[in-house]
């Protein structure tokens, strides 16, 4: 059944209404909500809300502070330091800051990208973002306006750079004092952070011709062992489409992509090949280093972040020219934008200079395919690599002392040594494995006392993985269409549909980027709709099944149970956020504009999404979780999350933290713990899966949904932890929350509880915290009660 | 146990990480008597353990410290191990534990309240480092780790330890413990 508009009566739930919103041109352009434009304090009971039920827990990775020349003064125990500022103050400051470092990068790419395109299509160019007449939930929630064209992001961008200063301004020495208030500063900077994203993806798929909502857009090729090093080879790094879409717009007017390889690192990547399907991913940027080491590229041109800080060193020794593109990374070189292209080819290729700045697009197109053609025979004929020759190697790994100092600055304390004793022996196994675990950073070539280059001898040994290190991701769709969260509305209102889980973020990884497919592959064979984006939608391409498929191409890319979506690049985070604003008001006909809390409280207590941050390493990585908690979205990270240092934990037995509204006559209904935590970690991904599938629970759950949700989390905990949840029960309202297929032998295990069973009608007569009310609106807005209304 | 054989464990008491060091306030190095006298002593113990406790010997310690009464909190994954050998471990996530354990109104793992004791080993090195600073600044728990690794955040704490010499510290501190 699809059902496009009005309302809908499902068959057994007679009593339910279910509203299909109307959006679009019969809606004004004004205001429909309490807060647009919200200002550093306007949305701060819902942050409130948010905090007493989910408190933050603090874990310092420094017991100082040293932010002001009264220090550095010692907070430990959380003691006040010279200006009043306890360890607590001080770790919510820290929140604040990352996130509004966060926000601030994709905000920044959002303001390059609008005046870049602006200048290029002109401020009314339309937006087109697919088959959607909500095409900016983010915007429209958050401003109260429904931009038309491109040049209505302007205001859009004012307004976050401007509440972004002033939410830097709230951190200098001597201003908020209050941790509690920090945090909902730190919100407002992670919901500002989602409206960045938003405008920057919004302007690029409308303008740049990406995928428009596209479920069935094509395949890329992924992987380090994807290009043909004996061709010159191109690879940019980092996130702004603008200059490889430069060099891939002359290579395509020059017939050039038989005779250059060009690929992207990290999210870069994503956008070439939304941009020109014939642009390839290496992939995240634990490859970076890897890569540039292999000597394969033959010139790296650089944008903005997620590059390395010491690219340009590490490029030299290879004689790889560096060019870099954007104002933001600029490493000391000299600004060539008006000179010549030919001279600064001559520049590069002699090695008289080790890189450019170079900010004329026009330029950027033409020299970078040039330069590679003229730098590559010249740096292949010298076989220019950081890795070892054979020789070498044995030489390198009989050096090795055991010392562990590699091990012990290792970010995954990754057992080297180890290794280096099998590779004497001749065993380069556990170098392969350590190859796929090791996020390239480098750290373990500045520790080794004998001086062995350790990762180059781990990519030494792991060349026979890497030329097999090939895979598939579907190229970046951008937004969900207005048409799949009608036709899904219903399977999330049924609860067929589990739950939403969004794999985003980068790298760092506590044990390998297998751990993703793994947990993928078995949440998506649950039935839940998998949505991924950036570095981790990168990952989940990497392995295959034993048929050689990839997970992209074993499931299709469509918003349904058991489907596998990659949205694009970091950016395109907002678009994930937004599906559930689309739930909200088209499936349930909330207003959105300017009406943030409304629409975070349904989000909240109905739209069972969880985002998985599994190797969130970034600010922007804790800016986006932060601005999904904001949206009432729980975020779960791996365990180097807790260097984050902030997260929000519920306390199931504080059984008040737990009441709700029901919307209908503002009564208090004491709820299950559903969602139980906002942005928790986990230690290994056995952990992770019952988890994920717990924090799908929402108070909302009919009967039917919650017996699916309740299946899975049981099967996931037996599976992976070997135990029935201790918690199972709690999320029992009746005996039709019961899986089925298990309703006697769980009934046995209530009664063994203490609950009563009336076994001949096979019901539950006594036990359950409340009862099942189908038409139940839980809400924690007293305001969004009926009879407050009146 | 004849003391000159006692194994020292205050040596190589530096974070394991190197980079991981908190503050002027880092953990006293102790040796496993002390550990296991202070566990044998606490009104209210609890030991946690970790996804790195799978390896055989390392699994056969947990155990006897089940077998000898303590509560065990298995964090991670390792309530897959442990669920069948008849101990009183609970599962937990572990940044909740921290939580939680923060919390005086907290009921405990048994709902017979919080614990005024925190031992552990066998738990992601930086996870639990990270884990137990919240406990460091923001409780008056009391927290030893018998890690193999020194953890600056913990109030004692063995130093790096070679394999051989961690089972061997478990089993001191294990011998201070009354038999069930
Ligand atoms: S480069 Fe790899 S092995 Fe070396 S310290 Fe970094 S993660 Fe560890
Ligand atoms: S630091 Fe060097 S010598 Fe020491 S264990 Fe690592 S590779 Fe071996």
């Amino acid at each position: 059944m699809i059902v496009k508009k009005g309302s809908f009566v499902i068959e057994g739930l007679e009593n339910v209404q279910i509203n299909i919103g109307k959006v679009g041109a019969e809606e004004e352009q004004i205001a429909q909500g309490p807060t647009p434009r919200p200002e550093i304090i306007s949305l701060r009971n819902w942050d409130y809300r948010l905090l007493d039920r989910y408190n933050p827990v603090y874990t310092p990775t420094s017991d100082m502070c040293d932010y002001c020349t009264y220090g550095k003064c010692d907070l430990t125990g959380n003691k006040e330091g010279a200006c009043g500022i306890d360890l607590e103050g001080q770790s919510a400051r820290q929140a604040l800051m990352t996130n509004i470092m966060g926000a601030a990068c994709h905000t920044a790419h959002g303001r390059h990208l609008l005046n870049y395109l602006t200048r290029k299509y002109g401020n009314d160019f339309p937006i087109d973002v697919g088959p959607s007449n909500l095409q900016a939930p983010l915007t429209e929630t958050i401003m109260g306006i429904q931009p038309k064209t491109i040049g209505d992001f302007f205001p859009v961008l004012d307004y976050v750079e401007e509440q972004l200063t002033q939410l830097m301004a709230t951190t200098n020495t001597g201003q908020e004092g209050s941790a509690r208030d920090f945090e909902s500063k730190a919100l407002h900077a992670g919901m500002l952070d989602l409206l960045g994203m938003e405008v920057a993806d919004i302007i690029q798929i409308s303008c740049l011709g990406f995928p428009k909502s596209d479920e069935k857009a094509p395949m890329a090729e992924i992987g380090m062992g994807i290009l043909d090093p004996t061709k010159p080879v191109v690879i940019c790094v980092g996130h702004n489409i603008v200059a490889p879409a430069y060099i891939l717009d002359y290579m395509d007017k020059n017939g050039q992509f038989d005779k250059i390889e060009i690929a992207g690192l990290c999210c870069t990547a994503h956008d070439m090949t939304r941009y020109n399907r014939n642009a390839k991913i290496i992939g995240s940027m634990t490859k970076e280093l890897k890569y540039i080491r292999s000597g394969i590229p033959d010139v790296l041109v650089t944008d903005e972040q997620c590059v390395r800080a010491d690219i340009l060193k590490e490029a030299q020794k290879l004689h790889i020219p560096v060019i870099a593109t954007n104002e933001k990374i600029t490493y000391g070189l000299p600004d060539r934008t008006n000179d010549n292209v030919d001279a600064i080819i001559d520049d590069l290729v002699s090695g008289k200079q080790a890189g450019v700045l170079l900010l004329d697009f026009e330029k950027i197109g033409e020299l970078v395919p040039k330069l590679a053609m003229k730098i590559g025979p010249i740096r292949k004929a010298k076989g220019l690599t950081a890795l070892p020759n054979e020789e070498e190697f044995k030489k390198l790994v009989a050096k090795c002392t055991k010392c562990l100092q590699c091990t012990r600055d290792c970010p995954e304390s990754l057992p080297i040594s180890d290794a280096m004793a099998a590779a004497v022996n001749g065993d380069l196994v556990p170098f392969e494995e350590l190859h796929d675990k090791c996020v390239g950073c480098g750290r373990c070539d500045y520790s080794c006392p004998v001086d062995i280059p350790v990762l180059n001898v781990i990519e030494k040994a792991a060349q026979r993985v890497i030329r097999e290190e090939k895979g598939k991701v579907r190229i970046g769709r951008g937004q969900i269409g207005d048409p799949e969260i009608r036709e899904e509305g219903r399977n999330l209102v049924l609860g067929t549909t589990p739950g939403v889980l969004a794999f985003v973020g980068c790298g760092n990884y506590p044990d390998g980027t297998k751990d993703v497919y793994d947990v993928v592959e078995e949440m998506i064979q649950r039935s839940y709709i998998i949505i991924s984006s950036g570095c981790a939608a990168m990952d989940i391409g990497m392995y295959k099944d034993k048929d050689g498929k990839t997970l992209y191409e074993r499931y299709p890319g469509r918003f349904i149970k058991g489907n596998l979506l990659n949205t694009g690049s970091c950016v395109s985070n907002a678009h994930i956020a937004a599906t559930t604003i689309k739930v909200a008001s088209i499936f349930a006909g909330r207003k959105t504009k300017g009406n943030w809390e409304e629409i975070a409280d349904y989000v909240l207590n109905r739209v069972g999404a969880v985002g998985i941050a599994w190797g969130a390493y970034s600010q922007k990585a804790f800016a986006i979780g932060t601005g999904c908690n904001r949206l009432g979205i729980p975020v779960v990270v791996g365990p180097h999350g807790t260097k984050y240092r902030r997260a929000f934990i519920g306390k199931p037995y504080r059984k008040d933290d737990w009441n709700v509204f029901d919307g209908r006559d503002g009564s208090v209904v004491n709820v299950e713990p559903a969602p139980e935590h906002l942005m928790i970690t986990a230690e290994t991904k056995e952990e992770m899966m019952p988890l994920l599938a717990k924090l799908c629970f929402r108070p909302s759950d009919n009967s039917l949904g919650r017996a699916i949700k309740l299946t899975h989390y049981i099967e996931l905990s037996e599976k992976y932890l070997k135990k029935m949840p201790d918690d199972w029960h709690i999320y029992v309202r009746n005996e039709a929350d019961l899986p089925v297929a298990k309703r006697e032998q769980l009934l046995k295990l209530l009664e063994q509880k203490g609950w009563k069973i009336d076994w001949e009608k096979k019901k539950i007569t006594e036990g359950p915290l409340r009862k099942v009310d189908v038409s139940f609106q839980p809400t924690n807005v007293p305001r969004l009660c009926k009879e407050a209304k009146k | 146990m004849n003391s000159e054989k006692a194994i020292d464990t205050t040596r190589q008491a530096v974070p394991f990480d190197t980079g991981n060091i908190p503050g002027p306030k880092m953990a006293r190095a102790t040796m496993p008597a002390v550990a296991g006298k202070m566990l044998a002593k606490a009104k209210r113990p609890l030991l946690i353990v970790g996804s790195e406790i799978h390896d055989e010997k390392v699994l056969a310690k947990v155990v006897d410290f089940g077998k000898r009464g303590i509560q065990i909190a298995a964090v991670g994954n390792s309530f897959s191990a442990l669920g069948d050998k008849g101990l009183d471990a609970h599962y937990i996530n572990m940044h909740a534990l921290a939580s939680y354990l923060c919390d005086p109104q907290w009921p405990g793992l048994d709902g017979k309240g919080g614990y005024d004791l925190v031992v552990f080993f066998g738990i992601t090195y930086y996870y639990m480092s990270q884990s137990i600073s919240a406990l460091k600044n923001f409780s008056k728990i009391k927290v030893v780790s018998i890690d193999k690794y020194y953890h600056p955040n913990a109030d004692m704490s063995f130093g790096n330890l070679r394999d051989d010499v961690f089972i061997a510290a478990l089993d001191e501190v294990i011998l201070q413990l009354p038999k069930k």
